[in-house]
């Protein structure tokens, strides 16, 4: 059987045989972390053929898998496999704490199933308006994995999320329908494909491409959570339960990223790099600022990595403002730098609010005496955050300054300094009031988690590291590879 | 020359219908606006079949007349029984500034983009182009100018019309899977808003989202 079509069936199938099984929670956890890892198995198996330079399509071309796919395919794997098996973990806490009913956590892993599903088919879909489709459809699936509980602030994260992204993603289905149109006819071969598109951009007409970017922008920049149409993300983000966080922040936000990446080599191939750079680079820009100043005034440890959340896709953004070889390398860079960084930042509140059964920091303290390992975890999470040498996030972060000083844009290098270094202020701030001091409010668990609870954690830890001090060859050969396809080289 | 007035009629009242979608206090006849303006949309993709021999739109109007006129609105009548809700609280800026707002703006942005549309159009069908904008920007008005969860539902409802609306008038060719990927994503939208509505209606007591302010920050 196609590997592609055992990935478009696979998550899909498990997540109705999950909703199935019975209500038994250890056979449910075991069950839920065999069936992860066999889909994270069959995703990483379609990337290695990537890798291995084969090219993988199904239905005409319809569905594909490019070096770019295959990045944010692997993240999906990768991040979605250590968030669902810490999942069983933080939904045993939650059973234990009675905060959530059985039935809720069997259908919270089920629903899991069927987001990495629409996350994968939008990742593979090479026709843009499905691809459009899957995009729409991991809101879809994914309300119900923030909204957990019956609650006024559940209900309400729930409600922000599908009202604020369903207005996005439309103005992204007209900038798909218009982008059809103006290819009609023009192209050789079906005009909705993405490769079809790419590979004639330059036959395409100017003032439509334009137009057509800016509708991406507002609508897959929603769901990437670009300011100003951010406004979602942080009562989602902070509202759901941990490991919801970390798949939303870690992977979800990427593939909406991934939509908008693939209209901008589009644009840029058709109207020139200059008009996608410049928008990208304001986007970013406004993003950063918005974000940080937000940053600041946040004591609540979620809604304080949910700002970062968005902060960073600034710096993606802000990446593909700068642009050229290196810009584009460091922005797709990024992508998986904080996937990594972001589920270990959100898997660790999952901790932190069992210790002190709160998520204000104010009211943290002694984090390094009560868990040392909880501690260090976190602060590995902020340490790459805020881009210290030797973390992920540092090396696309200098290789954004070293393409805009490459490219002589030193206005574009001076802005981003300010805004890393706010960020940087705050950020240390906020770990040192919850890591170090007395505690100022309850402990209600006093102890760290057991080993085996923080796998995943440590895991994630040990990739952020080495995705900092070391090269990956294959990763390398996909980013590069990715790299000349939005330049045609 | 009958067919080509047929569709600009119908396009004006499906303009007119989504004004009546927005503005009607009661959700019930809301509901019934909604169901009568998809009908249009059916009758507009069969006189698009007709005129143009485009046998795709047949197919369109046949799904969309047993999805959008048929099955959305006894689903949405149906919330709105359980919930035991007739009308809406008052809206941002009133029951009559707000459609006013709305409209004039809805106009205004729909005059930009049809003059850009019809350029690229695979049917170069003026009034029908400029409803599909139209109607789309009522949607997004819906949303940002009333208040109750019923009706930002029947909101992105009138969006997702005018979206469908231009990808009859623009992309009728594509894969006929683009179609039923859209059209299933907005009913599985609907479901979810509506049990989201439900759960809100529980946890509040009321549709009235401006009461949601819980989040902030």
């Amino acid at each position: 059987m196609d590997l592609l079509l055992l990935i478009l069936t696979v998550p899909f199938a498990f997540g109705v045989i999950m909703f199935l099984m019975p209500l038994h929670f250890k056979f449910l956890q075991t069950f839920h972390i065999l069936l992860s890892v066999i889909v994270s198995s069959l995703l990483l198996c379609a990337v290695s053929k990537v890798v291995n330079k084969e090219v993988l399509s199904l239905f005409h071309d319809f569905i594909f898998l490019d070096s770019m796919g295959a990045i944010f395919l692997s993240l999906i794997a990768i991040t979605g496999l250590l968030a669902n098996v810490y999942a069983t973990t933080y939904m045993k806490w939650e059973l234990e704490g009675g905060h959530i009913s059985l039935r809720e956590v069997k259908n919270y892993f089920a629903l899991s199933f069927i987001f990495t599903w629409t996350m994968s088919l939008s990742v593979l879909c090479n026709n843009i308006a499905f691809m459009w489709a899957a995009i729409e459809a991991t809101t879809l699936a994914s309300v119900f994995l923030v909204s957990v509980h019956n609650d006024k602030k559940s209900t309400e994260s729930g409600y922000k999320y599908i009202v604020l992204c369903s207005i996005g993603l439309a103005f992204a289905l007209y900038a798909t329908i218009l982008l059809y149109s103006a290819a009609n006819g023009k192209i050789d071969g079906e005009a909705m494909l993405y490769t079809n598109l790419l590979a004639n951009a330059a036959s395409l007409d100017p003032m439509a491409l334009k137009l057509v970017f800016i509708f991406a922008l507002i609508g897959f920049g929603t769901k990437a959570g670009l300011a100003p149409t951010h406004t979602w993300l942080p009562d989602v983000h902070a509202e759901g339960p941990a490991p919801t966080s970390a798949l939303l922040s870690g992977v979800l936000l990427k593939c909406a990223m991934l939509g908008l990446i693939r209209y901008y080599a589009v644009v840029a191939n058709g109207v020139g790099f200059d008009f996608v750079e410049t928008i990208m680079a304001v986007s970013g820009t406004l993003t950063l600022f918005v974000s940080a100043f937000f940053l600041i005034r946040q004591h609540n440890v979620k809604r304080m990595f949910a700002y970062h959340s968005i902060a960073h896709m600034g710096v993606i953004a802000f990446g593909l403002g700068v642009g050229g070889a290196i810009g584009l390398f460091a922005a797709l860079f990024h992508c998986a730098a904080h996937s990594f960084t972001k589920a270990l930042a959100f898997c660790s509140t999952g901790n932190i609010a069992r210790i002190y059964g709160t998520k204000d920091m104010t009211k943290m303290g002694s984090m390094i005496r009560i868990a040392p390992l909880t501690a260090v975890l976190f602060g590995i999470a902020i340490c790459s955050l805020v881009g210290v040498p030797g973390f992920a996030i540092f090396v696309s972060e200098f290789l954004i300054f070293k393409a805009a000083a490459i490219d002589g844009k030193y206005i574009l290098m001076g802005i981003f300094a300010v805004a890393l270094a706010i960020i940087f202020i705050a950020d240390f701030s906020h770990f040192f009031l919850a890591s170090f001091g007395k505690v100022e409010g309850k402990v209600e668990h006093n102890g760290e988690m057991k080993l085996s609870e923080n796998l995943p954690l440590i895991a994630l830890a040990v990739l952020i590291v080495s995705f900092g001090v070391w090269q990956f060859d294959s990763f390398t050969f996909l980013l590069d590879q990715s790299v000349k396809t939005i330049l045609k080289q | 020359m009958a067919t080509i007035n047929l569709i600009d009629i119908i396009a004006v009242l499906m303009m007119g219908t989504s004004f009546a979608v927005f503005s009607l206090r009661q959700y019930r006849h809301s509901v019934l606006a909604y169901a009568l303006q998809t009908l249009l949309l059916v009758a507009i993709f069969l006189a698009l079949y007709d005129k143009y021999d485009s046998h795709e739109l047949l197919v369109w109007s046949v799904t969309a007349f047993i999805i959008k006129v048929v099955c959305v609105p006894l689903y949405l009548l149906r919330l709105i029984k359980k919930l035991g809700v007739v009308v809406e609280d008052e809206p941002v800026g009133g029951f009559f500034i707000s459609p006013v707002v709305a409209l004039s703006f809805s106009l205004a942005v729909a005059m930009m983009f049809y003059k850009v549309f019809i350029h690229f159009s695979i049917f170069k069908d003026v009034l029908p182009l400029f409803a599909a904008s139209f109607i789309f920007m009522m949607g997004i008005f819906g949303f940002i100018l009333r208040t109750s969860f019923l009706k930002q539902i029947l909101s992105y409802c009138l969006f997702e019309n005018g979206i469908h609306l231009s990808l009859a008038l623009m992309a009728y060719t594509s894969h006929e899977l683009v179609e039923v990927g859209i059209l299933t994503d907005a009913v599985f939208a609907v479901i979810i808003m509506s049990i989201l509505a439900k759960r809100f209606y529980a946890s509040y007591g009321s549709l009235n989202t401006s009461k949601a302010v819980n989040l902030r920050g």
